[in-house]
């Protein structure tokens, strides 16, 4: 088991060494340079944009470049481009922000879409099963943003309550109980809407492997010996039906960067979504990288744990 | 019960299952009626002087509701919509919905199925090699270090790091904004999950007597792997490729709300949408029609793909 | 089966607590009746973020939204754009020339050009009114000086001189000093009449010895002129002015204002503002001394800039700072500094917070020299989605936002709220590269020009909130020629002029000369509806005359460096946006039609460029006025631009926002807002005051450029 994980980890490691150089790579494909560095601006010569680019290091040969950028990434001294702040510092704090709403939606994929799954497996066919299964497809098959905006206008004027941003504007003096509960419902909105796709593929996916389960030797075996029919499907099928899911957990980890970046711009929730967006927009290199590369190290972390339960799950399993 | 004991291959096996699932032969009907549309649409809306104009602008007829007339004094006799009435209502600039909307068909069609063509073929590609030739070395400079099936694994993990909207949000805004770069764009960063399959289904694969007794007797390589080894793999890769059309008309909705997306004058139903966005409370039909059109289409293509993929797998089949 | 219940509870607590968090949280109408210090406050809404809330570093929208506030500076406009001072009380011009003085130079009368020779002759003419000293005040010699000095050879020279540093003898000869009462961009040319051609014949190459013909050319350009004119501005400060933590305003702030400007090492966006200043002088506390290095109008109203507070940022703090962050105390600026994420001025308003990508905070300052404003309050939210601004400002969440046309057609009538309606300073054209073949002919861009119903689209697209517009200067000044017409809207006027150049309808339709046919490309930024929309209408118009146009849109960085500042486009939509003054030099002249310059239409006309070489150089406006204007109708007669239109800024504001003032009797008099000249409602910001329910009927924009 150990060499096992020595293994896995030197993988993981030089995966990460080539995200970097691609994460690197792509970025400086781009046309253009810092939006702070405006060509536009009647009063800019040459000489002023030459000194730009000196002083954000784009005139040194691309390797150079590559090693600044990621000496100064781990030594926490990068810079943002577009307000010359460091870079791990905006990160941490658009992170903060995007984990309440990172929590909730996990929070409700997981207790919505096993009951699903689970139900539909059970009642395969059944209206029930038909109903749900088109609607959860359905949930996933409009344009997102599109569906937020419908979310939004109707909230709004039906219920004339603001659903912007972290929580109600304007409104300083009042208790820390009033605040949670402003910030609870501001998350409302937006932690279900980012939530419905996670649900639809989660219990899509609960729902097949149940019915794998279901339709096996022992839980056949179960039921001739007589067992009760509610003991069969929720304490032999589900205990072996999920052991897929136990190793999930390692791969919730990287969805935090996943990005929901149209969501976040629509509801102007600063997280990391739109640090990610606004920050492709305005070619500020050191932020975008970061993101690339942490985002690569969350996937690769969740990876490794995933792959490390699902071999304490499953003693059948060494690789 | 049928109790059927004449043997069957797999595909008509498959096949007889997912006829029973009526939501997914549904899903089926309207994907094949989608394409009959789309093929319509291209017909009718494509060329210099169509039959129906999605391009014709007439600024006195903006943001007309569906079923209304033209108005007949400022609009030239030439620019008249060729049905009398604006079917489905008109843009910010007055062009005729419902030209728009079948010229999009055929757009957003095309770009779903390049971006899928591209992902499946590459995943076939990388895929097969990895599952067939895996376990050959090779390196460079004479250092025969890793095997196929390490770097092409390797491959994957590092494209499967990136958060994949992320990604693809970066690299299209760097290109130049054309449709075929956003097909590329999401095509090239899809295969992995077809990769994956394809790989794991040859590694079982080859291991199977006939594909034993075919080596033994000599065939080559590659027609092993084209010949036998494909079509029997190709299970998994139909239901990607299925599902992957839906999620890259998606895919190209999002990217055209954040701007992204396929540049005018070109018409999908993506850009519709989102062109459309502005007008919510002005002209809520510009957005309730392709956004229900795309519902539908990407719905279709869910259940159809989901059906699939349960009747080829033997362990959900029912009966 | 405790593993069902649990999977059926699990859900229902979950969603239940999301949801009950609904009844804790105010409604629109409770939010005011709840919270009366609503009313105190000014809630406006932004689309993108601040960058850095520092005058002389940063120039994006939102950033100067806050350093507007928060900052001030010596001059300002008044409502009439007259300018106005602030932290200046009053300004005096003037300017002072020299003259070298060349005593191996002989005047007309053959008499030695000496110092003394050329006082007397000078004064005698000062006495008897010649036109050319009539605003010479002084005049006085000063002496010369020899200098000698090592110049490293410039870096062409290296390969031949092997980079050896050269012995350079410069002999500056004495100067005559000129005091002028006006700027006079002719007082040299007249002077040089005066005395029989002397200054002209000033060759300053005489007073340099080098070894090497190159360098000491070099050296003479650099270092000596025959004349020079430098502009001065004495600037008298207010007095009893206090920054936000109670220091006084002085001197010293200005001189370090511009000082942090032109420092390298800070990268100011301002610099080419200021790069024509010479000299920064404090002789007193209250007076401030600007010298220009020559004549440059367009500078003064950079004195707008906010002021920055020395005694927080001068070197001693920085250093301190520094240390205390851990990092090099040599390279520490400005720029470094955590003063740009929270700033202090002179400013109506203080800072308080930034939350970033979420709102900045400011609180009016008491101590203010004009007296406090009367919100309590500015706060600007950050929203980066047009969609969800606009259902913000119906909540009541937002005061006020910029709205599209649309919006505002759709609340017209609205009592509700405020619209309001300005033209922008700027324009939006369609600009043709000269340097392509087909658009050489003046006739062809005429044409293209009168093909387009640009009526059409201010009433379409822009729904009427625009106005056409003919040329380069801004509508609402002085400068612009309002007796220049538009182009008409002729499409067959049009298809006359094409055919007059020569292009024939070929048996496709398509316009043909020589073979080719008439095929561009029109190009733009993605993301700007208004742009992607008229590229369209031009198309359209286009076709119709038998002109195969391809329409393009791309993102904004690709489109500006790899198309318009490498001059690689046909035909471009695009905008400017500009200031008051009179300066489109950087725009139009002949010399700036390089790579990533902004002449990249690449227009070349020598009598315009002598205009617009001579209108940067001219201080006094009536003259300014009479040459923009020459120079309005040679554009418009070249036309290397279709100019179409100056759009509207619009803004929807809560009605229950008036101006108040206390009356005569002690009471709040309510007032309705004046607009300036632009159109602008905010001058009377300080005077702003919510009201908990509307006091006065709804403010409609009248304005219109003249």
């Amino acid at each position: 088991m150990f060499t096992f994980l020595l293994k896995a980890l030197w993988r993981k490691l030089w995966t990460l060494f080539f995200v970097s150089i691609v994460s690197f790579a792509v970025i400086h494909l781009a046309p253009g340079s810092p939006s702070q560095i405006d060509p536009m601006n009647p009063r800019f010569t040459k000489e002023q944009l030459e000194r730009y680019r000196a002083a954000f290091d784009l005139d040194k040969p691309l390797y150079i470049q590559y090693t600044l950028f990621y000496q100064r990434l781990f030594t926490g001294q990068l810079r943002s481009f577009k307000d010359n702040q460091p870079v791990l510092g905006k990160i941490l704090e658009r992170a903060w922000n995007s984990l309440p709403l990172f929590l909730v939606e996990t929070i409700l994929i997981w207790c919505y879409a096993f009951p699903l799954g689970i139900a539909a497996a059970i009642k395969r066919n059944s209206l029930f099963d038909k109903v749900t299964t088109v609607l959860v497809f359905a949930l996933i098959s409009i344009p997102g943003f599109y569906l937020a905006y419908l979310g939004i206008i109707f909230v709004v004027e039906n219920f004339h309550v603001d659903v912007i941003g972290l929580r109600t504007f304007g409104r300083e003096g009042v208790g820390g109980f009033y605040q949670l509960m402003d910030r609870t419902w501001h998350l409302v909105l937006l932690s279900v809407l980012g939530a419905t796709a996670g649900i639809a593929v989660l219990s899509r996916y609960v729902r097949s492997q149940m019915l794998e389960v279901i339709g096996s030797d022992y839980v056949r075996t179960a039921r001739s010996k007589g067992v009760a029919e509610d003991a069969v499907l929720y304490h032999h099928a589900l205990r072996n039906g999920l052991l897929p899911f136990v190793t999930m957990l390692g791969l919730l980890i990287p969805g935090l960067i996943g990005g929901a970046v149209i969501l976040e711009t629509i509801f102007a929730w600063p997280g990391i979504g739109r640090l990610g967006y606004e920050a492709i927009l305005s070619r500020d290199y050191p932020v975008v990288i970061a993101l690339n590369f942490i985002a690569a190290v969350l996937t690769l972390i969740g990876t490794l744990v995933s792959d490390l339960l699902y071999m304490l799950v499953d003693p059948r399993i060494r690789l | 019960m049928t109790t059927n004991t004449q043997a069957l291959s797999p595909s008509r096996l498959a096949w007889q299952s997912f006829l029973k699932n009526r939501t997914a032969v549904v899903g089926m009907a309207a994907v094949m009626g989608f394409f009959a549309v789309a093929l319509t649409g291209l017909l009718l809306t494509k060329g210099e002087h169509p039959i129906l104009n999605p391009r014709e602008v007439r600024l006195p007829d903006k943001l007309k509701p569906p079923i209304s007339t033209p108005n007949r004094e400022a609009v030239p006799a030439a620019s008249l919509p060729r049905l009398g009435v604006y079917v489905l209502g008109t843009d910010e600039l007055g062009r005729d919905v419902f030209a728009r909307m079948l010229e999009g068909g055929f757009v957003s069609l095309s770009v779903g199925f390049v971006a899928v063509g591209i992902a499946v073929a590459i995943g076939l590609l990388l895929g097969g090699i990895a599952g067939y030739y895996g376990r050959s070395r090779v390196g460079v400079w004479r250092l025969r270090l890793l095997t196929v099936d390490t770097v092409i694994t390797g491959l994957i993990d590092v494209m499967l790091s990136f958060p994949s909207f992320f990604l693809i949000l970066t690299v299209v805004a760097v290109l130049k904004p054309s449709i075929w770069n956003i097909m590329i764009v999401i095509g090239l960063t899809s295969w992995e999950g077809t990769a994956r399959f394809v790989r794991a289904e040859i590694l079982s694969l080859r291991e199977q007597e006939f594909i034993q007794a075919a080596q033994a007797v000599g065939v080559p390589g590659y027609r092993v792997i084209l010949r036998h080894l494909i079509p029997n793999s190709i299970a998994p890769v139909l239901v990607s490729a299925t599902l992957g059309i839906a999620g890259a008309i998606l895919t190209e909705s999002s990217l055209s709300f954040l701007g992204f997306g396929v540049p005018p004058p070109d018409a999908t139903w993506g850009n519709i949408l989102s062109d459309g966005k502005r007008y919510i409370f002005d002209a809520p039909w510009l957005t309730l029609i392709p956004g229900t059109a795309v519902l539908i289409v990407v719905l279709a293509f869910n259940l159809f793909g989901e059906g699939l993929r349960e009747a080829f797998n033997p362990k959900l089949r029912q009966g | 089966m405790l593993t069902k219940r649990f999977l059926i509870l699990a859900p229902t607590l979950v969603s239940l607590f999301l949801f009950q968090s609904y009844f804790w949280v105010p409604t629109f109408e409770d939010q005011v009746k709840g919270d009366p210090g609503r009313l105190t406050r000014y809630i406006s809404a932004s689309l993108g973020d601040a960058s850095i809330l520092n005058p002389t570093l940063s120039a994006d929208a939102a950033s100067s939204e806050v350093n507007s506030l928060v900052f001030e500076g010596l001059i300002d406009r008044d409502l009439d754009l007259s300018f106005r001072g602030r932290l200046a009380e009053s300004w005096k011009i003037f300017e002072e020339a020299y003259l070298l003085v060349d005593e191996s130079l002989k005047l007309s009368d053959g008499a030695p050009a000496t110092a003394k020779v050329l006082l007397d002759r000078l004064n005698a003419a000062k006495r008897s009114q010649a036109q050319a000293l009539r605003l010479v005040q002084t005049i006085e010699l000063l002496p010369g000086a020899t200098v000698t000095e090592e110049v490293r050879p410039p870096a062409r020279e290296k390969r031949s001189q092997g980079a050896q540093p050269a012995k350079v003898v410069i002999r500056r000869p004495p100067r005559l000093k000129f005091t002028l009462s006006e700027v006079d961009q002719d007082f040299f040319e007249e002077l040089d009449r005066l005395l029989g051609g002397y200054v002209k014949r000033l060759d300053p190459l005489k007073f340099v010895t080098a070894p090497d013909p190159a360098i000491a050319q070099a050296v003479a350009e650099e270092r000596i002129s025959a004349t020079e004119a430098n502009p001065v501005i004495i600037f008298n400060l207010r007095r009893g002015v206090h920054f936000h933590d109670g220091h006084e305003f002085d001197s010293d702030d200005v001189r370090f204002t511009y000082e942090t400007i032109v420092d390298p090492r800070n990268l100011s966006p301002r610099v080419p503002d200021f790069e024509p200043v010479k000299s920064v002088e404090t002789p007193d506390r209250y007076t401030v001394r600007v010298t220009y290095k020559r004549l440059f109008q367009p500078g003064f109203e950079s004195w707008g800039m906010g002021i920055l507070p020395e005694h927080l940022l001068n070197r001693e703090q920085l250093r301190r700072e520094a240390l205390r962050a851990g990092k090099d105390q040599e390279k520490f600026s400005v720029r470094d500094s955590a003063f740009n994420r929270s700033p202090v001025g002179t400013g109506l308003f203080r800072f308080v917070e930034w939350k970033t990508d979420q709102y900045i905070r400011l609180a009016r300052f008491h101590d203010y020299w004009e007296g406090p404003a009367n919100f309590k309050e500015y706060l600007i939210r950050i929203i980066p989605d047009l969609l969800t601004t606009e259902v913000t400002f119906y909540a009541g969440t937002a005061d006020a936002y910029g709205a599209q046309p649309h919006q505002v057609a759709r609340l017209q009538n609205d009592p509700r709220f405020h619209a309001i309606s300005f033209l922008a300073l700027g324009y939006t054209y369609i600009g043709y590269n000269m340097r392509r073949p087909i658009f050489q002919d003046p006739r062809v861009r005429r044409a293209l020009g009168m093909a387009i119903n640009t009526d059409e689209i201010i009433r379409y697209v822009l729904l009427g909130h625009g106005e056409r517009t003919t040329g380069p200067f801004p509508r609402q000044t002085d400068y612009y020629d309002p007796d220049v017409q538009p182009l008409p809207y002729d499409p067959d006027g049009a298809a006359r002029l094409l055919s007059e150049a020569g292009w024939k309808k070929n048996g496709d339709g398509i316009l043909e000369k020589d073979g080719k046919p008439l095929a561009f490309t029109i190009i733009t930024n993605s993301g700007n509806e208004e742009r992607s929309a008229i590229m369209v209408i031009a198309q359209n118009a286009w076709r119709r005359l038998g002109i195969q146009v391809q329409a393009l849109t791309m993102e904004w960085a690709v489109f500006i460096n790899q198309r318009v500042d490498k001059g690689d486009f046909d035909a471009v939509v695009l905008g400017w946006s500009m200031g008051l003054d009179a300066d489109i030099y950087q725009i139009f002249h002949s010399s700036q039609t390089g790579h990533f310059q902004l002449n990249f239409v690449g227009y070349q006309n020598p009598k315009a460029d002598e205009l617009m070489v001579r209108i940067r150089q001219e201080y006094n406006n009536e003259r300014q006025v009479a040459m923009a204007r020459e120079i309005h109708r040679l554009i418009a007669q070249d036309q290397p631009y279709t100019f179409l239109y100056v759009r509207k800024n619009l803004a929807l504001m809560d009605a229950k926002i008036v101006r108040m003032k206390p009356g005569p009797d002690g009471k709040p008099q309510y007032l309705p807002f004046v607009p300036n000249k632009l159109g602008r409602v905010n001058f009377h910001f300080d005077e702003w005051v919510k009201t908990p329910t509307p006091v006065l009927p709804p403010y409609r924009s009248e304005i219109s450029a003249r």
